[in-house]
């Protein structure tokens, strides 16, 4: 017997928090007119008042984050720690402090006004100046008066947590690399000027303004100096690295156009035969850097690069004897279980990396595990589900070995470490990984660019002889001239120019690439491998169903009564799927007992939910479904059987992809789903499941034996060995804030049904650029006709270099938003 | 917080907190106020001029409110008084907030306004009087030029100096786009105002003829570009999003769209001269990059426009927005017309019609006029603490404004396109299809319509007067308005500075510095070289202007007769056939300056010398009535009383022969014999025609100039007739 | 034409400042965040009471 219970109420009477815009339980908390959903938000929202910040809530609606997650006061302690600070603080002096904070909750421009308002909150911040793009903040403040721990906690106050994690301490961040940019705005000053002092030229400037011709012709060729000596750069330095390796790389035969151009503009200069090319030379470079910054294009708010240490946090809290850790102690707390007869003990927040076998950590709640090690206190509450993208946590008790990765949802617990961080089950993943930075895959404009410059290069050979034998006067122009009209600078501006388009319209859907290499890894797959969970089925979008004696109004209200004092996330999952108008009871009695269930009395009548263990007194532990049991007065009245829910048109997209790749599944779950998975995918998926993250390596490496192509989908660290093994692994998220295996791609879940689409367009990438390669052989042919003849004039060259650019940006642009545009992106 | 106003007083430097200061109102007041009030008095002396298109006895028969004065009045009134105050109000404004700094001087800040306001009064007066170098939209003399030159630094000054002191990290779009109108108008100002002072009020350019044509119109482009587009694209990355209270549509776009723009704008100016004396590569080059412009320019407009995007409800609302988005659009499309102008093919229609004045005017009046509009309407509510006085009355404004730019534009569309295609009519016999003034008889009532479209416009600005001066009533003027925000800092780079890295990088600044250096010493060594030695083709014929000529053309200059008549004969077939042979480059070798003009209201004199006797002249000049019926042509019959000012014929000999004029050495001392003798003789000759006036009236010689021009090159051909015949 | 010697040399010595100008606007990171200086000129300035 299955029911389904209470609809959802009219919006009408669901209010809503000022500050995040969650649901609110009730009408309780309120400031002023504003009701709120959390003591959290109510807070946030009286510090912004007390200190007019209140513009915050007038620029965006409901901008805050939920405040529902009670925060210890000693969370960042850890930042007294010398050794730790220090590796976050960019600069010190007896001053100032330069820091700056990775805040992924950064999204609007609320965020933006309130955290460039730090100072008006605390008078030892001197400056906060936000980089969006980077959701990152980077403060000044008062050497004297302000701590970095100051900082974090000031930070976390209104609702912007800083994350901090290991991978701070390890590295200093790059540089942002604006080479590139330098070389295109002088390559733009010099060619702008050159093109303008061509023009004369062109245009017939008289014989009897032979002054000025000369004057322009100089002044164009100390204009191309910098933009061969340093503009260039690119071009020649992949050319002498490639030459190292002995093959030709695609900038070869550019870099070859542009030395030669070069050398014969500055002979005919010198000699005084003409103007040279400089302004074809110069235009060609300023488009290739132009093309080449649009396909590097960085989104440099993701990160495709994560490892474990991006993850993990920067500290974790020790239990030790007192004075056994080396290391200054910055925060002495008596822990709550301290005894007389018990030796001293003292907490100390330690580096990660100083984290030894038989430590004893102390991991709080919603804090993650950063070791594998055994259980010894507490109640272990783990949701895994950044690891296997499952939500419903798991129980451990005491003794039971707990992974990394995991997030403690059931209160302060102390484990044993069994392992350091670098070989915990979880960070092994990563070395484990078969591919490495070492095998660079080549674009096959490669080896198009290898079959033309060799065309390129016999033509040359033949026009040479030619004129030779007929005209040896000749020889050095139409060699020279060959070189100059056929650069392939066509084929690699359609490339970047194509790459970038392509880049920038999946991006504005919602998929992320890491670079314009991977276009063409997905274009070539041909074989899909999904995860389930987190990937195929959304995250904490359980489906619920009842199955049992239907219960009454008042028993509902009780559930819902009851749920509410939980924050176990079945409990949350109940609660808004029992949304009513009832008021919510006030328990008489309320005890929750961590890992099984809850236990209330409302007025006479007592009601368990939890684990058929706990309200049933027996129940199957290996059993294949999530539920949560019921009994009112001891008596059991039904459960909750909680299911996943498959992500919207998830069988649209699997027939869309059905029809060209094969597919296939791999789980880490239990089979439940077995047959509803059939039922979308059909008999000729293979579908595993109970798979282990090195299960899920294995099966991609093969795939790959088999000769298949591999995408490998997944949202979770289980699935990161896998992702990385895949000739193209994609990670599925949430929100592009959140932390994401590394991966090739990042793809926003709310896009995940347009994934047939999106590949779709990568595969056009290849034609596209043929197509214009072709466009471009066509003008190519046409110069080559003057050029064999040793009379390809500056004119002619100053034509057909940038129309064909130009038509070679008109087919790639066009065509790929005319593509996107019948895609629907 | 009395805690944060404690001083510190332990051995410590001082900590740093927030500091408060404040936004100086009153000096965008001031600006705000002059832009209102010269907005006016540039209007009316426009309305004025164009009335007397049609009625050329609306000039009351007085010298200074003649149309040759009147206009460069208006042009200057709009350019520099209107759109120049309206740019300085909206600039101190906005440069303050977005620097997060007070004005870097309040002195400085009074210094440029008083400074600025007195040289529209001088240049007012001057231009009334008749003192102008005839240049167009340059037309101040030598000793405003300089004021202009000085006020212009200290506005630099001020405007550097408050970027400097900022307290914010980022240099909005907008600022960029001040920074570059600074720059650039700095730039062109110095360079199109080299002259040669002759006396005060009097100079000459100091280049000639083709030469200071290009100068003038690189200039005159540019003026247009940086003074009237710059700015006010800045104006409008900062007051469109604030009004529409949403971030403008792409900021990368509007970064792009800077830098394009300011390089591509430089090179557009020959397309004001084309099928003229300059060289074709020349104009060539002109019209490319003007085509290239539609891309930067339209680039701006549709990025105003997107950013209202989703917030259309917002614009039928508020009326700053609907002032912008005419604004916006107007600048779209004269930015699409310019490009299209500048095409040879559609030059040769549009050039010296009035189809260039309305071309001007929806940029003028939709883009400069709405956007100055827009932005009073934002500014004086929020610097009077209180809300516009009557949306509806600026609602009503608006669309007087719009529908007096449609009727002042539209008809002035047509008149261009008929009056060229007059121009150009022949009959099946080859003959010219019309007379000269039966192109202007018919486009008259398009004139009179285009002064209706014009005075909708003023009346609706009137409507602004009353709606601010209520508004300003009600609320309170906050001169001073605090602020606060925190020292900027310096965010240390991450990697610590070694100091290695500070040598490296001083060697680039120093090239920098040294390449700059470079170039201003070459400038300076260049200029006599090249402004005197001209290597413009010369024509042997073509000799000196005499004494008597000369001062004719100081004259010509004086009454503005270049805003009517062109001396320019282009190389088409109507224009041959009306004028005569086509004008050469070297022609205008001992023009200084040159002038060419850029409108035919009336006919074009470049072969005026001997086409009539010197009593046609004469009668003419006392009414244009008698000798051409139905002209309207303003009576000149002052110079027929006035005395020429013979005193000033040396220093300007003077002047000539320091600019290259070959006259002989010590001719300065006899000029004036000369002038004499040939003055007599004119009087001679008129005497025959019953004519009785003296030698030394300045109608003399004014008929002198007339008749000289264009006869050198006629000369030549005679001479080479008379060789050939023998 | 010699006059355009003095033009070209005055608009590439501006476009040298620009340049120059360009340049030191990328060093110094202000092109790097495109969303924030667009949403920061909104914030209107409401200063807190000093007392």
């Amino acid at each position: 017997m299955q029911e389904k219970l209470a609809g959802k109420p009219a919006e009408a009477q669901q209010q809503y928090c000022f500050h995040c815009g969650g649901k609110c339980r009730g009408t309780s908390l309120k400031s002023g007119e504003n009701v709120f959903c959390c003591e959290g938000c109510r807070m946030v929202y009286r510090i912004l008042n007390d200190h007019q910040l209140c513009d915050y809530y007038e620029l965006n609606n409901r901008p805050g984050q939920t405040q529902v997650h009670e925060f210890r006061s000693d969370k960042f302690a850890f930042l007294d720690n010398e050794a730790i600070s220090s590796g976050l603080i960019s600069f010190r002096d007896e001053n100032h402090t330069h820091l700056t904070f990775y805040i992924p909750q950064i999204h609007c421009s609320s965020c933006l006004y309130l955290l460039e308002k730090l100072y008006r909150l605390d008078s030892s911040v001197i400056s906060s100046i936000v980089n969006f793009e980077r959701r990152e903040v980077s403060l000044i403040f008062n050497s004297e008066t302000g701590t970095v721990r100051k900082m974090a906690e000031l930070l976390n106050s209104i609702g912007y947590e800083p994350y901090i994690s290991l991978n701070d301490l390890n590295e200093k961040k790059p540089a942002v690399n604006r080479q590139l940019i330098y070389q295109l705005g002088v390559a733009g000053f010099c060619f702008g000027n050159i093109m303008l002092m061509s023009f004369p030229e062109y245009f017939g400037i008289e014989a009897g303004e032979e002054g000025l011709q000369n004057i322009f012709r100089w002044l164009n060729f100390a204009l191309a100096l910098p933009v061969l000596l340093y503009s260039s750069q690119p071009f020649f330095a992949s050319t002498i690295k490639s030459l190292k390796h002995r093959y030709l790389h695609i900038d070869t035969p550019i870099a070859l156009a542009i030395l030669i151009t070069f050398i014969r503009s500055s002979y005919e200069l010198f000699s005084g035969a003409g103007a040279g090319y400089f302004d074809s030379m110069t235009g060609i470079v300023f488009f290739m850097l132009a093309g080449r910054i649009l396909q590097d294009k960085t989104y440099r708010q993701l990160s495709f690069d994560r490892d474990y240490t991006s993850y993990f946090p920067i500290a974790v809290t020790v239990k030790k004897a007192k004075g056994e850790y080396g290391i200054q102690n910055t925060e002495y707390r008596k822990t709550e279980n301290e005894t007389e007869n018990e030796k001293p003990e003292e907490e100390l927040a330690v580096p990660l990396p100083d984290i030894k076998v038989g430590d004893t950590i102390i991991i709080h709640n919603e804090e993650l595990i950063p070791v594998d090690g055994l259980l010894t206190r507490g109640t272990a509450v783990i949701d895994y589900s950044f690891v296997t993208g499952e939500s419903i946590p798991q129980t451990k008790n005491i003794g039971e070995l707990v992974y990394a990765g995991g997030r403690q949802t059931g209160g302060r617990m102390e484990i044993l470490v069994m392992k350091e961080v670098a070989q915990s089950y979880l960070t092994g993943l990563w070395s484990k990984s078969g591919k490495g930075g070492s095998e660079i895959k080549r674009s096959f404009i490669h080896r198009i660019s290898k079959w033309f410059t060799w065309v390129v290069f016999v033509i040359a050979a033949a026009t040479a002889i030619y004129w030779q034998l007929n005209d040896p006067l000749k020889t050095w122009p139409a060699v020279t001239a060959i070189f100059i009209i056929a650069c392939p600078c066509a084929l690699l501006l359609a490339n970047s120019f194509t790459n970038g388009n392509i880049l920038r319209i999946l991006s504005r859907n919602g998929f992320f690439l890491r670079n314009a290499q991977t276009i063409e890894n997905i274009a070539s797959i041909d074989h899909i491998v999904f995860d389930k969970t987190g990937t195929l089925t959304a995250t904490g979008g359980t489906g619920i169903t009842y199955e049992g004696i239907a219960p009454s109004h008042l028993s509902i209200q009780m559930i819902r009564s009851a749920v509410i004092n939980s924050v176990h996330p079945l409990s949350k999952a109940l609660f808004s799927y029992l949304d009513t108008t009832h008021p919510i009871l006030t328990p008489v009695f309320f005890q929750e007992t961590a890992g099984h269930g809850i236990e209330a009395v409302f007025g006479n009548s007592r009601i368990l939910l939890g684990s058929a263990y706990f309200v049933c007194g027996n129940g199957n532990k290996n059993e294949n479904q999530t539920a949560v049991y019921f009994s009112l007065n001891g008596i059991q009245q039904g459960r909750f059987v909680f299911s996943n829910q498959y992500r919207a048109d998830l069988g649209k997209l699997i027939r869309n992809l059905k029809s060209r790749y094969r597919l296939s599944i791999v789980s880490g779950d239990h089979n439940a789903e077995q047959s509803a998975l059939k039922r979308i995918f059909g008999e000729e998926t293979s579908i595993y499941f109970n798979q282990r993250p090195t299960d899920k390596l294995h099966y991609t490496e093969r795939l790959q034996k088999q000769g298949a192509r591999v995408m490998m989908i997944g949202d979770g660290l289980n699935d990161a060995g896998a992702l990385m093994q895949s000739d193209c692994g994609i990670a599925v998220s949430e929100s592009t804030s959140y932390f994401t295996p590394a991966s090739d791609a990042i793809l926003k879940a709310s896009a995940f049904q347009k994934l047939a689409t999106f590949i779709r367009m990568c595969r056009a990438n290849r034609t596209i650029v043929s197509i214009s390669f072709m466009v471009s052989i066509a003008y190519n042919i046409a110069g080559l006709f003057f050029a064999v003849q040793g009379n390809l004039s500056p004119l002619i060259a100053a034509i057909l270099m940038p129309s064909s650019s130009f038509t070679i940006l008109l087919i790639t642009f066009g065509s790929t938003n005319y593509l996107a545009a019948r895609l629907r992106l | 917080m009395t805690k944060q106003n404690q001083p510190t007083d332990y051995g410590h430097p001082v900590q740093l907190r927030t500091e408060h200061f404040y936004y100086d109102n009153s000096i965008v007041r001031a600006f705000g106020m002059a832009t209102v009030i010269f907005g006016i008095v540039g209007m009316l002396a426009g309305l004025w001029a164009a009335i007397q298109i049609y009625y050329p006895q609306a000039s009351l028969g007085l010298a200074p409110t003649t149309f040759g004065r009147m206009r460069p009045l208006h042009t200057n009134a709009i350019i520099f008084a209107f759109v120049g105050n309206a740019s300085f109000a909206g600039i101190y404004y906005s440069l303050q907030r977005l620097c997060k700094s007070r004005l870097f001087s309040d002195k400085l800040s009074w210094i440029h306004f008083w400074g600025w306001q007195a040289i529209i009064a001088a240049a007012a007066i001057t231009l009334l009087m008749g003192k102008t170098t005839g240049k167009e939209y340059a037309e101040l003399e030598w000793p405003i030029d300089i004021a202009i030159t000085l006020v212009w630094v200290i506005f630099g000054i001020n405007m550097f100096g408050t970027i400097f002191k900022r307290r914010e990290k980022h240099l909005y779009v907008a600022i960029w786009f001040y920074i570059a109108t600074w720059v650039t108008v700095a730039m062109l100002h110095i360079v199109n105002s080299f002259e040669i002072p002759v006396s005060f009020m009097k100079s000459y350019s100091w280049y000639a003829g083709v030469q200071d044509a290009l100068v003038q119109w690189w200039y005159g482009h540019n003026a247009v570009a940086f003074f009237l587009t710059t700015p006010v694209l800045g104006l409008m990355y900062y007051y469109l999003p604030k009004a529409a209270n949403r971030p403008v549509y792409s900021y990368r776009l509007s970064i792009i769209h800077f830098w394009a723009l300011i390089f591509i704008y430089i090179w557009a100016g020959p397309h004001h001269l084309l099928y003229t004396a300059l060289p074709d590569w020349a104009q060539s080059l002109g019209v490319v990059f003007s085509v290239m412009l539609i891309a930067p320019s339209w680039g701006g407009m549709l990025n105003g426009l997107f950013t209202l995007r989703g917030a259309w409800d917002k614009v039928r609302e508020d009326p700053v927005l609907k002032f912008m988005v005419v604004a916006i659009t107007c600048y779209g499309m004269a930015t699409f017309e310019g490009p299209l102008l500048s095409l040879k093919s559609v030059n040769a229609i549009s050039h010296f019609s009035d189809w260039t004045i309305a071309h001007v005017h929806i940029g003028g009046l939709g883009w400069n006029g709405f956007m100055a509009f827009a932005i009073l309407y934002y500014m004086v509510p929020k610097m009077w603490g209180t809300s516009l006085y009557s949306k509806k009355l600026a609602t009503n404004h608006f669309w007087l404004g719009t529908i007096g730019i449609v009727i002042y534009a539209v008809p002035l569309y047509w008149a261009g396109f008929e009056q060229s295609i007059m121009w150009k009519s022949f009959t099946p016999e080859g003959q010219l299809k019309f007379q000269f003034l039966d192109t202007v008889n018919s486009i008259k009532p398009f004139y009179i319509l285009r002064s209706i479209g014009g005075s909708l416009y003023l009346v609706g600005a009137f409507f602004m007067v009353y709606n601010l001066y209520k508004t300003m009533k009600a609320g309170s003027f906050v001169p001073n308005e605090p602020a606060e925000a925190m020292p900027l800092i310096k965010i240390k780079s991450e990697q610590k500075e070694y100091w290695h890295r500070i040598i490296e990088r001083k060697p680039a600044t120093l090239l920098v510095l040294s390449l700059i250096v470079v170039a201003i010493g070459g400038f300076i060594e260049l200029v006599p070289t090249f402004l005197i030695k001209s290597n413009v083709p010369t024509i042997t014929s073509v000799k000196p202007y005499t004494p008597l000529e000369l001062q004719g053309r100081d004259i010509y200059i004086r009454e503005g007769c270049y805003t009517c008549h062109s001396q320019m004969v282009r190389p088409f077939r109507d224009e041959v056939a009306r004028y005569g042979e086509y004008s050469k480059a070297g022609e205008f070798v001992y023009d200084h300056p040159f002038q060419w003009g850029s409108k035919r209201t009336g006919p074009d004199l470049a072969r005026e010398g001997g086409k009539y006797p010197d009593s046609w002249h004469y009668n003419h000049m006392y009414d244009p009535g008698t000798m051409s019926p139905g002209s309207i042509m303003p009576a000149y019959a002052w110079l027929l009383e006035n005395r020429l000012d013979t005193a000033s014929t040396p220093a300007k000999i003077r002047a000539m022969q320091k600019l290259g004029v070959p006259y002989a050495d010590g001719y300065a001392q006899n000029a004036n014999s000369d002038l004499m003798q040939q003055a007599d003789s004119i009087t001679a000759g008129l005497k025959k025609d019953k004519i009785n006036t003296a030698s030394d009236k300045e109608i003399v010689a004014l008929i002198a100039y007339l008749q000289r021009i264009g006869r050198d090159i006629k000369g030549e051909q005679n001479s080479t007739a008379a060789q050939l015949n023998k | 034409m010699s006059v355009i010697i003095i033009l070209l040399i005055i608009s590439i010595s501006i476009a040298a400042v620009f340049l120059a100008a360009f340049l030191w606007s990328v060093k110094t990171g202000q092109f790097e965040d495109d969303f924030s200086p667009a949403s920061r000129i909104l914030f209107d300035d409401k200063t807190k009471p000093t007392n």
